[in-house]
């Protein structure tokens, strides 16, 4: 990679900016400068040996809150969430059933847990309640022992797909079968739900149903790391015993204030009745409002420079409209103009299928090399299976109609010259779709 | 008898017909008479061969129709149970808790991690409100705080946003991110350098990436956690030497040579793995020797400097520039960008051949998103002030061996680090000497040499097994009441305004149970008169301590 030294602004539709908080300006930007004159850029050590601050504690804290479990822990990366907690989760002895589509990260972590795997088709209920049934029955391999514990991980929102889980199958199937749930939430926290809080929120589950709730801050907040989120038992235990705490650098100041910001943003910040908690613990948090309720004004930093529109929620409801309308415009309007797209009409992420992988370098090169640059990732082997091979759109809240539109005429016109329009069901002219887009968009069923 | 055959008729006629359909649809498919003629040729020929070929159909069928990952259901220890039956064993079958609720001593000691209000430094405000001085945080240099940093981070942050918004892959790469990699290969002297987003995550990416299943690593048996989960993962073959001893490796290196020839092995790609400074104990490697072994034998080297890098040698560039080893020599240099620049992340350098494999094997660079940007100008900018500043690693030397002349002189401590090491490692003296039977030969001080200068070790004159992590004269001491008294050493130390920390383990999860240890990390921030009061207060406490027992 060597810079050319020119430079070419395009349209990015592959970054996870889910809710446009990659900014800098903003009430989120104003509060990360704040952080960085008071604290530096760095906290110097791990969690257990010197390196805890104060402003981990309250994002803890009020991540905890945004998803709606009792405590969360923090981690300076998102890969390394998965890959440095599943060990202290399961070892030999347990089995891991996995959603053959899992990111990497979980796999990493699965083979240094140490604990058997099974995996099931992607999203197949059928195939998963099968396997249950047959795992429970024969137990371990050759001995016939009982499972100590069978953790069941899937993704929220599979990135490659745009497909969600299967939440309230699964969580039929939990009662049954008396698995563990951990679901991975890297795209979905933020991007999905009325109120932005996940897959949870979107199928209108009660978050503390689920084991653990994992999910990152480099996507919808515009940070980086991630978080576990579960009981209090639960995360304490992580504390001590999963890798992350004894092992790895701690967060960086100005990332977490990132998160606090964004994460108040979205949810609001109500005003609290008694100011006197300085260092709030995450116990004074729980159980004082339903979920999904707002971000009290106590467990956020007292310097922090709040904007009135981040106090009213003003901010965040916009951004989640935006992608809500913007995901189900980009996903209805490429089936509409003949296209073959993954997923479900609410995901953020959508694939578009070009099948051939002959087709890819040409697409995403017509597209980079428009009037308007389009930037889009192309995906295939070993990522997708060789005949799938695809183009990965990520929408964003900061993206305009207008952009959209103009994404939907640019894949309008390479659809033509690369035979991609091989969708069934009702086709609509472009100009059609884009005049229509409203009525588009708020018409029922998962069209 | 002609009753049966009468009654079998319609049968008969059924047979003929479908048989006929069967021969008519077959003719109707394109290309199937010559297919037709091919068969009836070849059996005229050669009767064998048709049942050859129609065995070979079969099995072939039966290998597509087998699925790949029900191998397992079908094997020889599967029970065929009705669905009842499944039923039952679902409702008896219940699972043990997810986690075990922490017990009393773990409760203690997660309670006792000291929590700092507002900025980290040498000298942090602690949650009771009280200012302490800091031996516990990783900020050697004392980049930490500095005010040209921060300015050129909120210009960043004006300019570029916090989040990189997605893997290196995916357009999460920005400028100002290949530029931190260029800054990093010009300060060490490599070709270049891949930045990974979390220290910890480095090594345990860079191993797999080049060591595959049937590859020999030659590692020693003091590495790090981290390093130890990457030998996980890669599936070689490790062969150990003796923690920190020149003489083990080469004996270990000549063994597998050995061993290769023995039994015809192929040539692989081999590797030697350890640290510059250990984290588990700071010694010192003796570069110029491995280097040397390495060319001898024919092996790779992979350095892990996260403790060393930004602590040792003139400028901070760690053991090369300590040693005066050209940092090409070294094959994979892995460093920490967390502790050694005070920012975030690590990173791994090398020729461009071994950065650029990395860029798509490195399974947390590909799979995680990029370092942010604002966190890799915090860095060049650190690179730039010890470039340009020299007087910090003096003034770190200089606080190291303030430090060291006091605590050296405690009597009831052993400190197994090297005299340069900015992390001093301070481990219990046992109060009477240990039971005959537990008492090994040669105890503590060969095994740990505190100096890569010193003569290596007599010990090795009873050679430990290459293939086992576990040396030949473990080191014996009793892990609880020794953790006991470090953490009342630093229990104490911190009522007198001293904030000190056990080095931290997941006790049961590393290959070798590392002994108990307090960890100092001496910065530079840190006036030599602080350094000095804060070693005072330690000794003071160590001697409260331990003088209390029996």
């Amino acid at each position: 990679m060597i810079p050319s030294g020119t430079r070419t602004r395009g349209l990015n539709i592959s970054s996870y900016n889910y809710l446009g908080f990659a900014q800098t300006r903003g009430g989120c930007a104003d509060a990360v400068e704040a952080c960085i004159n008071r604290y530096g850029v760095s906290a110097c050590g791990t969690r257990l040996e010197g390196g805890s601050l104060d402003l981990h504690t309250q994002a803890e804290a009020l991540v905890a809150r945004f998803v709606g479990q009792e405590d969360s822990m923090l981690c300076s990366m998102g890969f390394a969430t998965n890959s440095t907690v599943i060990p202290a989760l399961v070892g030999k002895g347990s089995l891991v059933i996995s959603d053959e589509l899992n990111h990497a990260s979980i796999r990493f972590g699965v083979r240094l847990s140490g604990a058997n795997v099974r995996t099931y088709k992607h999203n197949n209920m059928k195939a998963l309640e099968n396997l249950l049934r047959e795992v429970i029955s024969q137990g371990q391999p050759k001995t016939h022992r009982p499972w100590k514990k069978i953790l069941l991980i899937v993704e929220g929102l599979f990135s490659m797909e745009g497909t969600m889980a299967n939440l309230p199958v699964i969580m039929e199937l939990k009662k049954k079968y008396k698995f563990y749930l951990f679901i991975d939430e890297a795209h979905s926290i933020g991007a999905l739900g009325p109120h932005g809080r996940g897959v949870a929120d979107y199928f209108g589950i009660n978050p503390r149903s689920i084991d653990i709730l994992m999910g990152t801050f480099t996507k919808s907040f515009g940070a980086a790391g991630g978080y576990i989120s579960g009981s209090r038992a639960l995360v304490d235990r992580l504390r001590l015993s999963a890798h992350t705490g004894t092992y790895t650098e701690s967060m960086s100041p100005p990332v977490v204030m990132q998160v606090i910001a964004s994460m108040a943003s979205i949810m609001g910040i109500s005003p609290t009745l008694s100011s006197s908690a300085v260092t709030p613990r995450a116990e004074d948090t729980i159980d004082m409002e339903p979920f999904p309720g707002k971000a009290p004004m106590a467990i956020l930093p007292s310097w922090m420079p709040l904007s009135p529109t981040m106090v009213d929620g003003s901010d965040g409801s916009m951004r989640l409209r935006r992608i809500a309308f913007n995901s189900r415009y980009l996903n209805r309007g490429l089936r509409k103009l003949g296209f073959i797209t993954y997923g479900c009409d609410d995901s953020p992420v959508v694939p578009l299928l070009l099948f051939n992988p002959g087709k890819m370098a040409v697409f995403s090169r017509m597209m980079r090399t428009r009037q308007v640059p389009i930037i889009v990732v192309v995906v295939a082997y070993p990522a997708t299976p060789l005949v799938t091979s695809r183009v990965r759109f990520c929408v964003s809240a900061a993206h305009t109609k207008e952009d959209i539109d103009m994404l939907l005429t640019a894949c309008d016109e390479l659809g033509d010259l690369l035979d991609l329009k091989q969708g069934q069901g009702d086709r609509w002219p472009l100009k059609e779709i884009i005049d229509r887009a409203v009525e588009l968009v708020n018409a029922p069923g998962d069209a | 008898m002609s009753t049966t055959v009468s009654s079998l008729e319609p049968l008969f006629t059924l047979v003929a017909q479908s048989y006929e359909t069967l021969e008519t649809t077959f003719y109707k498919i394109p290309g199937s008479a010559v297919i037709a003629r091919y068969v009836k040729s070849s059996h005229r020929d050669d009767p064998g061969r048709t049942l050859l070929e129609v065995i070979l159909i079969i099995f072939a069928i039966r290998t597509l129709l087998q699925s790949r990952t029900k191998a397992e259901a079908s094997g020889k220890h599967f029970i065929d149970f009705s669905e009842k039956e499944i039923d039952e064993l679902v409702d008896e079958w219940t699972p043990e808790p997810l986690t075990k609720h922490l017990d009393e001593v773990e409760r203690v000691d997660l309670d006792s991690v000291p929590l700092i209000v507002g900025p980290s430094g040498p000298k942090p405000k602690l949650a009771n409100g009280k200012s302490v001085l800091n031996l516990a945080s990783y900020n050697f240099s004392g980049l930490q705080g500095n005010q040209a940093i921060k300015e050129r981070c909120v210009d960043i942050l004006r300019r570029y946003g916090l989040g990189s918004c997605g893997p290196p892959g995916f357009y999460g790469t920005q400028d100002i991110q290949l530029q931190l990699e260029q800054d990093i290969a010009d300060f060490l002297g490599t070709e270049g350098s891949i930045l990974y987003s979390q220290a910890f995550s480095t090594i345990p990416s860079v191993i797999p990436a080049f060591c595959k299943r049937g590859d020999i690593i030659v590692a020693d048996r003091g590495v790090n956690f981290a390093i130890q989960k990457g030998l996980q993962i890669s599936r070689c073959t490790v062969r150990w030497y003796d923690h920190n001893d020149m003489q083990s490796l080469q004996h270990v290196l000549e063994s597998v040579e050995k061993e290769r020839i023995k039994k015809n092995w192929p040539l692989t790609r081999r590797f030697i793995v350890t640290e510059g400074i250990f984290d588990h104990d700071g010694a010192m490697s003796d570069l110029p020797k491995l280097v040397e072994l390495k060319l001898k034998y024919k092996y790779r080297l992979i350095l892990d400097e996260s403790v060393s890098f930004g602590s040792v040698g003139r400028t901070g560039r760690g053991l090369t520039e300590l040693y005066n080893v050209p940092a090409s020599q070294v094959d994979m240099l892995i460093g920490s960008v967390a502790n050694g620049l005070s920012a975030t992340g690590g990173f791994c350098a090398g020729s461009h051949i071994v950065v650029k494999h990395q860029r798509i094997n490195g399974t947390s660079f590909v799979f995680s998103a990029a370092m942010p940007p604002m966190m890799t100008v915090a860095a060049s900018e650190g690179i730039n002030i010890l470039r340009e500043t020299p007087s910090i690693l003096t003034t770190l030397q200089e606080n190291v061996r303030a430090v060291r002349t006091i605590l050296d002189k405690v009597d009831c401590i052993t400190i197994p680090s090297h005299p340069a090491s900015a992390v001093i490692h301070i481990n219990v003296r046992p109060a009477s000497p240990p039971p005959a039977q537990l008492l090994s030969p040669t105890p503590q001080s060969p095994a740990l040499p505190a100096s890569p200068m010193s003569p290596l070790s007599p010990s090795s004159a009873k050679l430990s097994n290459p293939t086992s992590v576990f040396p030949r004269h473990p080191e014996h001491f009793d892990m609880e009441q020794e953790e006991r008294f470090l953490q009342d050493i630093v229990d104490d130390a911190l009522a007198q305004g001293v904030l000190i920390t056990r080095a931290k383990r997941l006790r049961g999860q590393e290959l070798i149970e590392a002994r108990p240890s307090i960890r100092l990390a001496v910065s530079a921030a840190m006036s030599k008169k602080d350094c000095e009061k804060a070693a005072n207060v330690i000794k003071a406490s160590c001697v409260k301590v331990l003088g209390k027992r029996r």
